[in-house]
């Protein structure tokens, strides 16, 4: 992984790793979703995420970086309340600030 | 050596297939049974899918491999957070590991708690995995693409799926008996084309599929199966409903005849059950009891916004406890779990009761659980309380449910919030018992013999026999030696061998390290309640 001199992978790999877990995981999902993943797909209202998806999408995240740890909760509860909905910049943001060097 | 065949049948009991195997239903079954050893294969003691089976694999009681339920949860600072359990969360190792490390293959077909895949030399196709998610859970990588060649293969239609499973708990209209039993007749099919393809092109030491029908039909077509009952049955919609149940154990027995077949006369062949079935024709709903007895108190709702109660309506549907916590010491986290919690202060949450005073609040709890009577007649409700360190002995034991129940029925409890605590359910519904099924047959095994019980954890070593392998010193359980002939036994047997390994999960783990995975495990709870 490409990482920068601080040790800190950088968000560029991040969002492209991201990309490539999405695609991956919804290819045969038979959506009327038409456009490639990117920083402002919604997994939600574009990628007809459900909850369990969002589960097996933290899975997806934790074996590619090989972290098991990650506070998730920063990423899906706002002020005690679980977010509506979350476009993948928020994610890759989430990761670049948390994964460890 | 031939190879070793193991047919999980999910829920299977000899209550059920004794009728069919006599009354002409599953031929092979019958005619197999007659010319092998047959047991009861005592479950888990809460007889439930993830923790039976997962003990089935590893050898090893959940106390030690540490899966309780399909979830696992944990209070953490005045909130409940809970994710489905997967095969990360298993504390022991299993037998495809224990095989392929020491060069023998396997084939697990849908077996829970196998995602993500562990790698081994074979294949692994787990259960309890939606079809979205199926393709990238399989190994090794490619396989799903090599599978799709098999005609008419439905993933979609073989695969787990979150909504349909909770139909198997709750009370399914009449008018949908008949599709639900057909879908589990056309699911055994895709099982038995992907493990019929493997056996034919990938051919393993070790081939494993578990077709979970009979557990899903019998709890809602319980009334339908069991030989009891038969006489009740009148309409001749009934009589339809008990024909496709019917349907459902013949074509099953066919899918089992072809595997045997393709298995050759050389082969092993092992039928198991998670756990066994039987009649329930009462609810207990546990947290009502537990509310009344001044333990629990429900959490009140009334004050929420049209958000919270959105959160609320999610928390609900997925038959969650919402409760209280500050004014509650004891409860039940979910119905499958058959298990009560203990508050202790400062263990996850601020409040509770005080460490010192744990024992003598469990034991009154206990007694108290022992002496409800059933309004009417008198009788217990609940014949067996067993407290985590009896029933769940190991490393894992902190993980369990202070007090797992065992009631008069066998039934699950109730988490609901509905009076009255105990009530009479409207028709006969079919739930889980500990006694399963052990059928055994083939090269070297004993023709026409019944054995007395034996033990969930006596199958892995008894498969690793099969497959030459030493029994590591650490498994719980034991060669089913009579199952074999004496001369297979004096030609070759059993070895103890070295102990199993750690899962990766657990390597390396120092104590400073632990405590500071700990909070970090906490975190990652919190976030995975998501999923409600």
């Amino acid at each position: 992984m490409d990482k920068t001199a601080h040790g800190i992978l950088a968000r560029e790999t991040i969002l492209g790793d991201m990309v490539q877990i999405l695609t991956d995981m919804t290819s045969d999902w038979d959506l009327g979703f038409s456009g490639g993943v990117g920083p402002d797909t919604r997994l939600i209202a574009d990628l007809g995420f459900e909850s369990i998806d969002v589960v097996q999408l933290v899975v997806a995240i934790e074996e590619r970086f090989l972290q098991r740890d990650l506070p998730f909760e920063k990423l899906l509860m706002v002020d005690g309340r679980y977010v509506d909905d979350l476009r993948v910049a928020q994610v890759v943001d989430f990761l670049h600030e948390h994964l460890a060097a | 050596m031939g190879q070793t065949l193991l047919i999980g049948l999910d829920g299977a009991t000899f209550t059920v297939l004794d009728a069919l195997m006599e009354d002409g239903t599953m031929p092979f079954l019958g005619q197999f049974v007659a010319r092998g050893t047959r047991a009861v294969l005592r479950s888990t003691p809460n007889p439930l899918t993830p923790p039976a089976w997962t003990s089935l694999v590893t050898g090893r009681g959940p106390g030690m491999h540490g899966i309780y339920d399909f979830i696992r949860s944990q209070e953490r600072d005045g909130e409940m957070y809970f994710t489905l359990n997967n095969f990360r969360d298993i504390r022991s190792e299993t037998i495809w590991s224990m095989a392929s490390r020491q060069g023998r293959t396997v084939t697990s077909l849908n077996f829970p708690l196998m995602a993500p895949p562990p790698s081994v030399a074979g294949h692994v196709v787990p259960g309890l995995t939606s079809w979205r998610h199926l393709r990238r859970s399989v190994h090794p990588p490619g396989l799903h693409e090599r599978l799709l060649a098999i005609p008419g293969l439905s993933f979609k239609d073989m695969a787990w799926d979150f909504e349909l499973e909770k139909k198997a708990a709750r009370v399914v209209p009449p008018e949908e008996y008949e599709s639900w039993i057909r879908f589990h007749i056309a699911r055994e099919r895709h099982w038995a084309d992907v493990a019929t393809h493997l056996m034919t092109t990938e051919p393993s030491a070790l081939t494993a599929v578990i077709f979970d029908g009979a557990d899903k039909l019998q709890h809602i077509c319980w009334r339908f199966l069991d030989p009891a009952l038969a006489g009740t049955l009148s309409s001749p919609w009934e009589r339809q409903i008990r024909d496709l149940c019917r349907e459902y154990f013949r074509t099953l027995d066919g899918h089992v005849a072809a595997l045997a077949a393709l298995a050759g006369p050389e082969s092993r062949i092992f039928f198991v059950s998670d756990h066994g079935f039987g009649p329930t024709r009462e609810v207990f709903r546990v947290n009502v009891w537990l509310h009344q007895q001044g333990y629990l108190q429900w959490r009140d709702t009334s004050g929420l916004d049209e958000a919270g109660r959105a959160s609320l309506e999610r928390r609900i549907n997925a038959d969650f406890a919402l409760l209280e916590w500050e004014k509650t010491v004891a409860y039940a986290r979910t119905a499958s779990s058959n298990g009560i919690y203990i508050r202790v202060a400062g263990d996850g949450g601020a409040s509770g009761i005080p460490a010192e005073e744990y024992q003598p609040f469990r034991d009154q709890l206990v007694q108290s659980l022992l002496e409800i009577a059933h309004p009417t007649t008198g009788e217990r409700i609940v014949e067996r309380v067993m407290p985590r360190e009896e029933a769940f002995p190991g490393d894992s034991c902190h993980m369990a449910p202070d007090l797992t129940l065992v009631l008069r029925d066998s039934g699950f409890i109730s988490i609901a919030n509905r009076e009255p605590f105990l009530e009479a359910r409207p028709e006969v519904a079919g739930t889980h018992r500990p006694e399963g099924i052990f059928i055994a047959g083939g090269a070297g095994l004993c023709r026409g013999l019944a054995l007395p019980p034996i033990e969930m954890v006596d199958i892995a070593p008894t498969l690793l026999y099969c497959l030459g392998l030493p029994i590591p010193e650490d498994l719980e359980g034991r060669v089913v030696r009579d199952a074999f002939e004496p001369a297979c036994l004096g030609a070759d047997p059993p070895r103890r061998g070295e102990r199993t390994r750690s899962p990766d999960s657990l390597v390396a783990a120092s104590p400073a390290a632990e405590d500071a995975d700990e909070a970090k495990v906490m975190n990652r709870l919190k976030a995975l309640g998501y999923l409600e």
